[in-house]
């Protein structure tokens, strides 16, 4: 073929030497290990010469076989294998890939502890590089474990631009106690809280009563509300009662639905007890409101 | 384990037999030939061509010269094993679900379908053991099953009895002379319908496989229920391997709810069971679709699996395998040896 082809002077000298219209002849070489190499020579499509070199082992496998069998083994091929070669064809027959096969008695225990592995492994490459915060006090524990989950909007949700803000107003001390706990993640005793005010906590807890200790927080809980309630209708609701410093309907994440309880801070305590008394019985879309003042959650 | 994949048929399997040797295996598919195949290495032996509609099913005699396949056009045919050779048709009004050679190989059961105005039956045919001899025509005996279809069925030990299992989950027993039905017990639960059922070595028991996802363990000659494989999917094929105690349930999501489902969820797995323990001891997956059909090598070597992907796959044990055993039996070797 490079006879008729015209030689370029680019060409490799090596190259051209070699593809010449015969091959070298295939070699065998007999290994110190017993292996055999061969050497063979083909053109592949361009033309070119191609060396293959391999290496083989040959182990001899007795098998002993029924005298019937190892008669069949032989028998011509006939139907659609008629002109088929002797041995496995592609066409029909391949080979798949390697199944790892273990027996165990207890194989139902020992797949199902690999694939919880799995996820536990999953979840814990995800979070590597994440720091857990909370989306109601930018604490770093989980949103779900917040100790102000019942009584705080998430941050950024309306009206709660400082999560500690309800508690800051009045009681600087106390707040920022609170909020120093949220932060770092771990229950802080509530006698230990606010470190000097701690006293004065302290104290607000002794009070012990749910409405006694919302002194300084006019924010009422409201539970049972429908589905389809929107944050403004209840604004519209609470707004008849005095100045509604902040509402928050809890939704769920994925539907948009509302959870079924909202938080109404009032600018005003007294508005918010007049709010309580009138609102709580209040039947709103088919269900019955019930009003009440928001617990502490933490304590 | 490296599975060779058998890519012969263009449509699902229907089943798949060794024969007694274990040398050679037999397919049926959807498709309308049946392949041999030398089961070692997968080579092809060859295609028996013929049939005008899909293959339901095919047996192998058990000197291994001939086979039979039964199919939906409706005939079950008779062919020479080494030359693809046919040698009978015989004709029925619907179509054949299931052929079985009884254990000399000298009588052939067929399942034939119920449809259009015929009931289902069981038929009996003679078979002249000589290749080039004349196969008669006339059926020795037909069981009419009027109740509930046959799906399928089987020779019990000494071809004593016909052991039927039923598309209302029942296993019925009748008497292989006479034909007259000595017992039908709901094996299964109703209407889940029988899907296979094949012999222990010595046919005193047999494991069937059911719609109801359940595969049961029963004896011949009462059909006492011995032991039972629930599993979590429609079972489509239950086989037993010889050599060890163990069984091999094959079956997944049917085919037409198949692309609602994921390949990993389809559960398209070959399942192991303990044969005498009845736990779960491991899987084998693979397929694209459900496994339609599953057979083990009578020399304990390998096992087949057909499925509706249209491969069939054959695994040969690792020594794995066979060194698999339960602590108990371990102890129970050790106390034997003292």
């Amino acid at each position: 073929m490079s006879n008729n082809k015209a030689r370029d002077w680019a060409d490799d000298d090596d190259l051209d030497e070699t593809t010449s219209t015969e091959l070298p002849p295939p070699q065998t070489i007999q290994n110190k290990d017993g292996t055999k190499t061969t050497i063979t020579y083909r053109f592949d499509e361009d033309g070119k010469k191609v060396k293959t070199t391999r290496r083989i082992r040959m182990v001899t496998h007795r098998e002993v076989v029924n005298p019937r069998v190892a008669e069949r083994k032989v028998l011509p091929k006939f139907g659609l294998s008629e002109k088929d070669p002797k041995g496995p064809q592609m066409d029909t027959t391949s080979v798949g890939e390697n199944i790892i096969f273990r027996l165990s008695p207890n194989w139902k225990r020992d797949a199902k502890d690999e694939s919880k592995d799995a996820n536990a492994n999953a979840m814990k490459e995800k979070l590597k590089d994440k720091t857990v915060k909370c989306r109601i006090c930018n604490g770093e524990h989980f949103t779900a474990r917040c100790p102000y989950k019942d009584t705080m909007a998430p941050v950024g949700a309306e009206g709660s631009a400082d999560p500690a803000a309800g508690l800051a107003d009045e009681e600087p001390a106390a707040a920022s106690g609170g909020a120093g706990a949220g932060k770092k993640g771990s229950y802080v005793p509530p006698a230990l809280r606010g470190g000097p005010g701690g006293a004065a906590a302290g104290e607000r807890m002794g009070g012990g009563s749910k409405y006694g200790e919302r002194d300084d927080l006019a924010t009422l809980r409201v539970t049972n509300v429908s589905e389809m309630a929107e944050e403004n209708e209840l604004r519209d609701m609470f707004e008849r009662f005095g100045r509604v410093t902040r509402v928050f309907l809890a939704k769920d994440r994925d539907t948009g639905m509302a959870k079924g309880f909202a938080f109404i801070s009032f600018a005003d305590r007294t508005d918010a007890v007049k709010a309580c008394n009138k609102m709580d019985g209040y039947g709103f879309k088919h269900l019955i409101l019930r009003v009440e003042f928001a617990k502490k959650a933490a304590t | 384990m490296r599975p060779i994949l058998l890519s012969g048929h263009e449509r699902a399997l229907t089943q798949i037999k060794f024969n007694r040797d274990g040398d050679l295996l037999f397919s049926v598919a959807k498709d309308q030939h049946v392949c041999a195949w030398f089961s070692h290495n997968g080579e092809r032996l060859g295609t028996y061509k013929g049939h005008q509609g899909a293959i339901w099913t095919v047996d192998v005699t058990p000197d291994s010269s001939m086979i039979a396949s039964g199919s939906a056009d409706n005939t079950i045919r008779l062919w020479e094993v080494k030359t693809g050779r046919l040698l009978k048709t015989w004709e029925f009004p619907t179509a054949v679900k299931r052929v079985e050679f009884n254990e000399e190989g000298t009588q052939l059961l067929g399942v034939t379908e119920k449809r259009m105005g015929h009931l289902g039956s069981i038929v009996v045919l003679n078979i002249n053991p000589d290749i080039n001899g004349e196969q008669s025509d006339e059926k020795e005996l037909t069981i009419v099953c009027d109740e509930s279809k046959a799906t399928v069925a089987g020779w019990s030990y000494m071809n004593k009895y016909i052991i039927a299992g039923h598309e209302d989950g029942s296993v019925s027993q009748y008497d292989a002379k006479t034909g007259e039905q000595l017992e039908n017990l709901p094996i299964h639960d109703l209407n889940m319908q029988l899907t296979d059922l094949q012999w222990s070595n010595d046919r005193t028991y047999f494991i069937t496989a059911s719609k109801d996802k359940t595969s049961k363990l029963v004896a011949s000659r009462d059909l006492e229920v011995l032991k039972t494989y629930p599993s979590d999917t429609p079972l489509n094929s239950a086989t037993m391997t010889p050599k060890k105690d163990f069984v091999i349930l094959g079956g997944g999501q049917a085919a037409m709810d198949v692309t609602t489902t994921a390949a990993r969820q389809g559960k398209f797995e070959a399942r192991f069971y303990h044969k005498i323990f009845e736990d779960e001891i491991g899987r084998v997956r693979g397929h694209f679709g459900p496994l339609n059909t599953v057979a083990a090598d009578p020399t304990g070597k390998s096992y087949a699996s057909g499925g509706e992907d249209g491969y069939v796959r054959v695994h040969h044990f690792d020594k794995g395998f066979f060194d698999f055993s339960y602590e108990v039996e371990r102890e129970r070797q050790r106390a034997m040896q003292q």
